[in-house]
């Protein structure tokens, strides 16, 4: 089981902005994509998930052999694709509980039983160290970055996806939050679930931790290595990896 | 002339003075309804509301006998119910006798000083062709007088009820409401879909005494049948009371209502929440205003709109701070959503205020529905259909929880989950178009 990007050529209106992507993600796997701003990181997430704003001009998405490239993102959610959003949009009118519940019963036959769906909630609002009131409260709206991030991992907890995308799920939280949620995606992994870690900064590896690193830079993943490369990145920065891959192309 | 019946229609003259008082009142308002042209409303833009549609001379107040129509009121419980079916109150059930509620005409007789007193205090017709009509023409009518001190829990409920076409409803309904008493008032304007025109032209006057705590909700559903409603609907909020008004729009050819809410004495406070959905080829065009004339006064007004199929619908709400009402503190805000490229609206907040040293403030939206908050539902296996349903919803969701009544509440969700369902298509498609283009 495996999540294959091959060839990926992705542009807006504007301009190209992903020039070939090949990526390979296993069930068990977690896999670290980094890159500086605009290096395309957060371009990949949204075109694995389908948003409209992006255009594939070039290659596909394989999820588990099925060509998702042309699916809606509903098609993609339920096929087994998660995306944790860096700025999840506010659902006003709809409870946490709600949108879960929705959530959860979009991908099976027949809805959730109340008891089963509010045990399973209950164990991961434990797990997350979110307070029960949270639930009622509408999604992200009035949520501190904090919260948006933790309601992310919350619905991947529920969910349960065979592939993670988790966009810069680190921006943005301080030191406790991001322990709690990397305590949260780390209890996610094992030998049924893959992930693929967009960041900017090697913080959250610290805590969830890798096996694969890739590098993006100007839409074209230039290197990768082992978690040994993150280190490398966090002591020598992005430009020493320009640097190599203009010394290597001369 | 069948859409005027004779003004002498009502009931037998009395010595009573308020009989007077409401003969004089009607022969006056006929006077104006005569000068006065069929108007036509205009204002900034492309907004114009015409009655050029309505064939006033074949519609005319239907009689019928008493009797209980079938209803879907939300709620089973209430502490009155008066339904007027066209010209003719044919039902009215009181089940709490602290209070009174009866057919107007029946309260000119048995309420004179109360009705004299109040009976179009809030309502000049100068100039209003309908509202003169109104004040001229009303049939039975509505009388609700809660005495002070009283806290009555369960709805009053008051149905005006339109159920054939070539009807013409002059309606009125007056509502007292005494010192520091809490009640709930709903009425409800009904018409199931018929083929043809119908008139419904009402007036609506609250007076909520010092102290007293009033919810009021008005729910309109006039179905698919060419039902024109004019109407003016106002609450008078004395010191220190408190008026919550959810006014509900879910259907009629075509409305156009003024909804003025008036804290006329110290301390009083107002909460105005509305929500509108227009169809197919219906016409809104509501004005609402918040009026201060008082200091130590406060406000909070929300309306919020949607627009599916060839529907026009334009919303203004106004702040009006009087020169003597210092001290106010007000907001109003207006929102409108398109969910057809058909529809057409606007949504115009604007502000008068003749006083320093209050605070008052506006703001207002009119667009579509957010694709990132579509995009954003799919990602979590929702389809698209059922994305844009919940996201509407959620849109209402604050509006429809101000009901705090959860039968009511239930029975505007489930019109509106009606209305979406059969504008599905159309949505879709401008959905769809809007996604691809970006």
């Amino acid at each position: 089981m495996t999540l294959q990007i091959e060839n990926l050529h992705v542009r807006t209106e504007e301009r190209e902005i992903l020039h070939g992507v090949d990526l390979v993600v296993n069930k068990g796997e977690t896999h670290a994509l980094m890159g500086p701003n605009g290096s395309g990181k957060s371009t990949l997430a949204n075109t694995l998930m389908g948003n409209p704003n992006y255009e594939v001009t070039e290659g596909r998405i394989v999820l588990n052999g099925e060509d998702l490239t042309e699916a809606a993102p509903d098609e993609r959610a339920r096929a087994g694709l998660f995306m944790a959003f860096q700025y999840p949009a506010t659902i006003p009118g709809v409870s946490v509980a709600n949108f879960l519940r929705m959530a959860v019963n979009a991908k099976r036959d027949e809805p959730i039983k109340v008891k089963e769906f509010g045990a399973m909630l209950k164990e991961n609002m434990d797990l997350l160290k979110i307070r029960r009131e949270f639930t009622s409260r509408y999604l992200n709206e009035g949520f501190s970055g904090g919260e948006k991030k933790r309601a992310e991992i919350l619905q991947l907890a529920m969910l349960q996806p065979d592939f993670a995308v988790l966009d810069e799920t680190d921006s943005g939280l301080d030191i406790d939050a991001l322990r709690i949620v990397s305590d949260g995606v780390n209890a996610m992994r094992g030998p049924e679930r893959g992930f693929l870690i967009i960041t900017h900064y090697t913080r959250i590896l610290d805590y969830v931790k890798p096996e694969f690193v890739h590098i993006l830079i100007d839409g074209r993943i230039v290197q990768q290595g082992g978690a040994e490369l993150a280190s490398e990145l966090e002591d020598k920065g992005y430009e020493w990896v320009r640097e190599e891959v203009a010394a290597s192309a001369g | 002339m069948p859409a005027k019946p004779s003004p002498a229609h009502s009931a037998e003259p009395s010595a009573s003075g308020s009989h007077a008082f409401v003969e004089e009142r009607r022969k006056a308002a006929l006077e104006v309804y005569e000068q006065e042209d069929t108007p036509t409303w205009r204002r900034s833009g492309f907004w114009t509301t015409s009655l050029r549609g309505l064939d006033l001379d074949t519609l005319e107040p239907k009689r019928y006998e008493p009797g209980l129509p079938e209803l879907d009121l939300g709620d089973d419980e209430h502490s009155a119910l008066i339904v007027q079916r066209g010209a003719s109150v044919v039902h009215t059930d009181v089940s709490d006798d602290r209070i009174t509620v009866m057919p107007l005409d029946q309260a000119v007789e048995e309420h004179g000083e109360l009705v004299r007193e109040h009976l179009g205090r809030r309502m000049p017709f100068e100039g209003d062709k309908f509202a003169a009509g109104s004040a001229a023409f009303w049939t039975g009518g509505v009388f609700i007088h809660v005495p002070k001190n009283l806290q009555i829990e369960k709805p009053i409920q008051v149905v005006w009820l339109i159920d054939e076409p070539g009807t013409a409803q002059w309606a009125h309904t007056l509502a007292v409401v005494g010192e520091h008493s809490e009640c709930r008032i709903r009425e409800f304007f009904l018409a199931p879909d018929f083929e043809g025109q119908a008139l419904h032209a009402g007036s609506f006057e609250l007076f909520a005494k010092t102290g007293a705590q009033v919810d009021v909700a008005h729910y309109q559903d006039w179905g698919s049948g060419e039902v024109f409603d004019l109407s003016t609907r106002r609450v008078d909020i004395g010191r220190d009371a408190r008026v919550k008004w959810v006014p509900i729009h879910l259907g009629g050819r075509l409305t156009k209502q003024t909804l003025d809410i008036i804290t006329a004495e110290e301390g009083s406070d107002m909460k105005h929440t509305g929500l509108y959905f227009t169809e197919r080829d219906e016409h809104l065009d509501l004005f609402t205003s918040d009026r201060h004339e008082a200091g130590h006064t406060t406000g909070d007004t929300v309306w919020k709109g949607v627009l599916t199929g060839d529907s026009r619908a334009s919303y203004e709400g106004l702040i009006h701070i009087i020169p003597k009402a210092t001290e106010v503190d007000t907001y109003l805000q207006t929102h409108q959503m398109l969910l057809s490229p058909r529809a057409k609206g606007d949504a115009i907040p604007s502000l008068i205020v003749e006083v320093d040293n209050v605070r008052a403030s506006h703001g207002g939206t009119v667009g579509e529905l957010d694709p990132e908050q579509i995009f954003y539902m799919m990602t979590r296996g929702v389809p698209r259909a059922e994305a844009v349903r919940v996201l509407v919803e959620g849109y209402f969701e604050e509006v429809v929880q101000r009901l705090d009544d959860p039968g009511l509440e239930d029975l505007v969700r489930r019109r509106i989950a009606e209305k979406l369902e059969s504008a599905k298509d159309q949505v879709r498609e401008f959905i769809g178009e809007r996604a691809e283009a970006v």
